[in-house]
């Protein structure tokens, strides 16, 4: 049995419940209930607004995402992990509700026997102690039970982490995130190599455009949805880290050396993170913003970036009227997969 | 009070335990080779192995018998924050039959006013595939200098060992990207 | 060599028929060479850098209490006048570096091996004094005098954006080569040369007092848990600290020399550095903690009026922790861009520490079940540190899963999880060795309400700041970060809140303090009654000045337990 099968409703009282004892303080766990149910809530409009572009796709041009497609950002009072895009994050998410049962339950069960020796062996209540020492059974099971909780974690933590070194495919879109200080670098190796700069909105445009301060940016990092993307992150100056919590993904840009993970988001929209090792004065200052579009979307954005390219189009010389072309290139290549790609470069 | 048996002692214990140290202190600086060599010979972190021209004759026999595939292979360039070269493969990737020899190219031009020393860092991804990525010839294994304004092609000579397709951690990997970085060499201290 | 210090021993050799006669005051705490004089100088010290390294958490508390930049943009201790933007963010660098280089290297290690470990390690295995007593001062006076270096180090020129090193305490390369050019990078590292080479000496000292010191009779197996865990910390502090000085030497010679030890540059690796760091690091994290195992032990014992349930396992799980501490570094790395199967490997080993660890918690359970349990102050703290060093515990076995902590790596998720080890687990061990031993060390009795107030105030301000941050952490909010958006502004406000409380609480603390001495009673030899039975009870409180003239002797017939004399008198003077 997975973990994750487990109903969230229960495990989220268990956590409450958790919260609560551990804390003491009544006005905590009622907001933290409070937050449990402004997730769900929020939830219904975002994926109403998912189906609706999927349905009328906006065609040929590239148009931004607006605020309402925000899906990937912290919510106020939120206490558990931020609602999952990615088929990683479903599997992690799993995981990580399986082990929230498993350290509430040590937590209360190690909460429950200090509460009982402390009611039951109190000097009022238990005046000559006894001079047990030893007792081999009982150690042999606290030093075996844990072994068997540790077994049954490690399986599952073992086979996600073989999920999530699964090596992308051949056909995956490539994108090179390079790290500044302080801001991101996002290279499309198969589209043209052109590279986008990502700064971080000022504060008072991030408001006005409605959307949130310090995780706006200037540039987003566009990918097509549902597609395989072989993300590469390397740095220029010092270590940072490319991180979008709510696609469970999250992995160090090096100077000096490339690191690659495959990452799939399954619904269009925006996924905000933020550089995650320390990289100096602007740390807090240079937030990841993806925008996933469907392919035909986001071939029309790689077609307006200078030098953009989708598929083997760079041969074929573009002659039709711009929006019938895109259109029609943009099914054919996603038929053929970006790999056309690939064989044009090795023929050149 | 101490006694002069027990003194003795007592500095016996104490210089064991500074040994201990020592010998801490001297592995950590020791760490520094060691690290390199673990790598070059087991591929961890995505170091790529060096191979001579007879190994590829080998390797290349050793993959007729085992039937031709092939894997991608993507190339991939960056330079340092200081360093004003151009540097960009001449193709992004390529098909290669696993165990035969290809030669890729990378071009590099100075963009600056000086001429500059720079030399590669590398590594291939998935790292798995680091203890099968055999270079036979690398422009990475010396530096290079440019003069202002020159550009260059680099060659890098590599083949992949067909026992790539025996491991099971690796034998299901569709497209290797290996990666240079090429960064200033620090000037003669000044 | 004629010093005054030698001058100084040759006088008190003259006169060690009065076992408590004391030098003069600068003799006394300049050049001390009493094992209990310069446990009290750590102690004094550690509670110094605990305010400074206390006091800054509470500006970066304040700051964090709402999005924005309120507070370091204004004129301000560190780096004086009005702040320019990336001068306040290089400010809040600066400030998150010293608060954890503080509360690691000069508030909890001295507190634990060199003031508790230095005050009682000898008193408890019968010993007159440390093995090497003039290493001791050499020892105390290294940490210091590092800890001055770091203070330095805050206003000598850093990064391009202001004075001080804002590296983080992990002083990662190339942040701190090519990131910060002044010299405040380089004299935060010669301070942790100075604390690291006084506590490999410390280390040493332990090493060879413990082998060699013990009372006739008291064999290992014999030893209190106490001595236990200072003899397999100065080993993991033997092994694990040499290894911290070679690589920020190495990063030093980096910055300053030319080398490339780290910079890809010359064909080094910064990943290499994180490695030989967490090397260090991780059993530097047990450093902290056995300690208080230690001393949880003994208090836990105490106020149940039972022996240790479980003395060997207890015992050899220490050692178990110190072994597997060394081999599982690469889980403060999981995000770098290891292979598979090191992250699977690290992932496993990570979590077989959770098997001795539970037995720790569950022997102490035990100790307490059956036993007759009195509620004084150090056992509601020690009572606090196995519920709390529990909530930890679990959090840590949550991030040992590589492919789980890719959501919390480096959020506020592991901060909550160390904060609950160490500013609750080491911290509460270390106010329950506080009120168990003050009256011992000080011989005045410390007001038991206002250390009841203490610890509730402690127990929900610490709480209120830290288990929020759980849920900032699931939540993404990464660390490090002086300024977030809207969405983390409601536990971060509660957090902020929560320091306010624990502020109060350390006031309690203070004031208990000044009491003690203005009012306290004096204390008697044994003033926790029968359950305190191992050596120093039976000493005068505080114990003479030189102790132990004529050694005690453990008879065969003593367990581990008990170590009062069989026969009527106390072997003291």
């Amino acid at each position: 049995m997975r973990f994750g099968d487990w109903p969230h409703g229960v495990t989220r009282f268990v956590m409450v419940f958790w919260a609560a004892i551990a804390l003491a303080l009544v006005p905590q766990a009622v907001s933290a209930q409070d937050a449990a149910e402004a997730p769900a809530a929020e939830a219904a409009p975002a994926e109403g607004a998912a189906a609706a572009g999927d349905a009328a796709p906006v065609a040929g041009g590239y148009e931004p995402l607006g605020p309402e497609w925000i899906k990937g950002q912290p919510t106020a009072g939120g206490w558990d992990v931020q609602d999952q895009f990615s088929p990683i994050g479903e599997t992690a998410s799993g995981l990580h509700f399986g082990l929230m049962w498993v350290m509430g339950i040590i937590c209360i069960f190690v909460l429950g026997l200090l509460l009982w020796v402390v009611v039951r062996y109190r000097r009022g209540a238990n005046p000559t102690p006894s001079k047990t020492t030893h007792n081999t059974f009982i150690e042999v099971v606290w030093t075996l039970v844990p072994v068997l909780i540790l077994v049954g974690i490690a399986v599952p933590s073992i086979s996600l982490l073989s999920d999530q070194y699964e090596s992308p495919p051949k056909d995956a879109v490539t994108i090179k995130v390079t790290g500044y200080q302080w801001y991101w670098g996002y290279g499309y190796p198969d589209n043209g190599g052109f590279e986008v700069i990502s700064n971080m909105l000022p504060e008072d445009e991030a408001k006005a455009k409605g959307l949130p301060a310090l995780l706006a940016v200037d540039n987003r990092l566009v990918v097509p949805v549902d597609t395989p993307l072989r993300i590469q992150t390397t740095a220029a100056d010092v270590i940072h880290s490319f991180a979008v919590p709510s696609l469970w993904f999250k992995i160090d840009a090096v100077p000096g050396r490339l690191n690659e993970r495959l990452l799939t988001i399954e619904e269009p929209g925006i996924y905000y993170g933020q550089c995650s090792e320390l990289c100096g004065a602007r740390h807090g200052y240079m937030p990841i913003a993806v925008e996933a579009l469907p392919r035909d979307q986001w071939e029309a954005w790689v077609r307006s970036q200078p030098g953009g390219t989708v598929g083997d189009e760079a041969e074929a010389a573009p002659a039709a009227p711009a929006a019938d072309a895109s259109a029609a290139e943009g099914e054919e290549a996603a038929a053929e997969n970006a790999g056309g790609a690939e064989t044009a470069a090795a023929t050149n | 009070m101490p006694t002069a048996a027990l003194e003795r002692k007592n500095l016996r214990v104490g210089l064991l335990g500074f040994l201990a140290a020592a010998a801490m202190l001297g592995l950590g600086y020791a760490a520094v080779p060691l690290y390199q060599l673990f790598c070059q010979v087991t591929g961890f972190a995505g170091t790529t192995q060096r191979a001579t021209e007879d190994d590829a004759d080998l390797a290349a026999r050793m993959a007729q018998s085992a039937g031709a595939k092939t894997v991608s292979i993507r190339f991939d360039a960056s330079t340092s924050h200081d360093m004003p070269w151009l540097f960009r493969p001449e193709q992004v990737t390529e098909t290669v039959q696993i165990g035969e020899r290809d030669m890729a190219f990378f071009v590099a031009r100075n963009n600056s006013t000086k001429p500059i020393t720079g030399n590669a860092t590398f590594n291939v991804e998935p790292e798995q595939t680091g203890q099968y990525f055999n270079k036979i010839q690398c422009f990475c294994f010396t530096e290079q200098t440019l003069q202002p304004g020159q550009e260059v092609r680099m060659p890098v000579l590599f083949y992949i060992d067909p026992a790539i397709l025996d491991d099971p951690n690796a034998k299901d990997v569709e497209q290797i990207t290996l990666s240079y970085t090429f960064h200033r060499k620090p000037e003669p201290a000044s | 060599m004629a010093t005054t210090a030698e001058g100084f021993q040759a006088h008190t050799e003259d006169e060690h028929h009065d076992a408590d006669h004391k030098p003069g005051f600068f003799a006394r705490w300049f050049m001390s060479t009493n094992h209990k004089d310069i446990g009290t100088l750590y102690l004094i010290f550690a509670i110094f850098a605990g305010i400074i390294g206390g006091a800054i958490s509470g500006v970066m508390r304040a700051e964090l209490a709402e999005p924005g930049i309120q507070i370091l943009t204004q004129a301000w201790p560190l780096g004086a006048g009005e702040a320019g933007f990336d001068a306040a963010l290089h400010h809040w660098n600066v400030l998150i570096t010293a608060h954890g280089l503080i509360m690691v290297f000069f508030m909890v290690m001295p507190a634990m091996i060199g003031g508790f470990g230095n005050w009682f390690v000898p008193l408890m295995i019968g010993a007159p004094d440390m093995a090497f007593p003039r290493m001791n001062n050499i020892s105390f006076w290294l940490t210091a005098v590092g800890f001055v270096s770091l203070m330095i180090s805050t206003i000598m020129p850093g990064a391009a954006a202001g004075a001080g090193a804002g590296t983080g305490w992990t002083v990662y390369a190339p942040l701190a080569t090519y990131g910060h050019d002044g010299p405040a990078v380089d004299f935060a590292i010669f301070s942790l040369h100075l604390a690291g080479a006084g506590s490999i000496l410390g280390a040493t000292n332990f090493i060879t007092t413990i082998f060699n010191m013990r009372a006739p009779g008291m064999t290992l197996h014999k030893m209190p848990l106490f001595v236990w865990s200072v003899l397999i910390t100065a080993f993991l502090l033997l092994l694990a600290l040499p290894v911290l000085a070679a690589a920020i030497t190495m990063l030093l010679t980096d910055r300053n020399f030319g080398t490339t030890f780290f910079d890809p540059a010359g064909g080094g690796d910064p990943v290499l550095y994180q490695h030989l760091f967490w090397f260090f690091g991780h059993p530097e994290v047990y450093i902290m903690i056995l300690p208080g195992f230690g001393m949880i032990s003994q208090i836990v014992a105490t106020f149940s009026r039972k022996p240790v349930f479980g003395y060997l396992g207890m015992a050899y799980a220490m050692v178990a922790i110190g072994v597997v501490g060394f081999v599982v570094w690469a889980h403060h790395m999981y995000t770098v861009g290891l292979d598979v199967n090191t992250k699977m490997y690290f992932t496993a080993a990570t979590m077989v520490i959770a098997v001795p660890t539970g037995v720790k918690i569950f022997s102490w359970i035990a100790t307490m079940w059956g036993g007759s349990l009195e509620f004084k102050s150090p056992m509601v703290w020690a009572l606090g540190f196995i519920f709390l060093f529990t909530v930890g515990g679990v959090t840590g076995v949550y991030l040992a899963n590589g492919g789980v902590d890719d959501v919390v790596h480096d959020t506020y998720f592991v901060v909550a999880h160390f904060h609950y080890v160490l500013s609750m687990g080491a911290v509460f061990s270390l106010f329950a060795g506080f009120y168990y031993w003050f009256p011992k060390m000080s011989g005045r009795m410390h007001s038991e309400l206002l250390a009841h107030i203490h610890f509730w105030g402690f127990f929900i301000g610490v709480n209120v700041i830290f288990f929020p941050q759980h849920f900032l952490g699931w939540q993404g909010m990464p660390r490090r970060y002086p300024d977030y958006t809207a969405g983390y502004a409601y536990w971060n406000e509660i957090s902020s809140i929560g320091y306010a409380i624990m502020a109060v609480s350390m006031l309690v603390f203070f004031a208990n303090l000044a009491y003690a001495f203005i009012a306290g009673k004096r204390a008697a030899p044994n003033y926790w009654g029968e359950g305190a039975t191992t050596l120093e009870w039976t000493l005068s409180s505080p114990p003479p000045y030189h102790q132990f003239e004529t050694l005690p002797v453990i008879e065969e017939s003593q367990g581990y337990h008990d170590h009062r004399p069989v026969a009527a008198t106390p072997a003291t003077s």
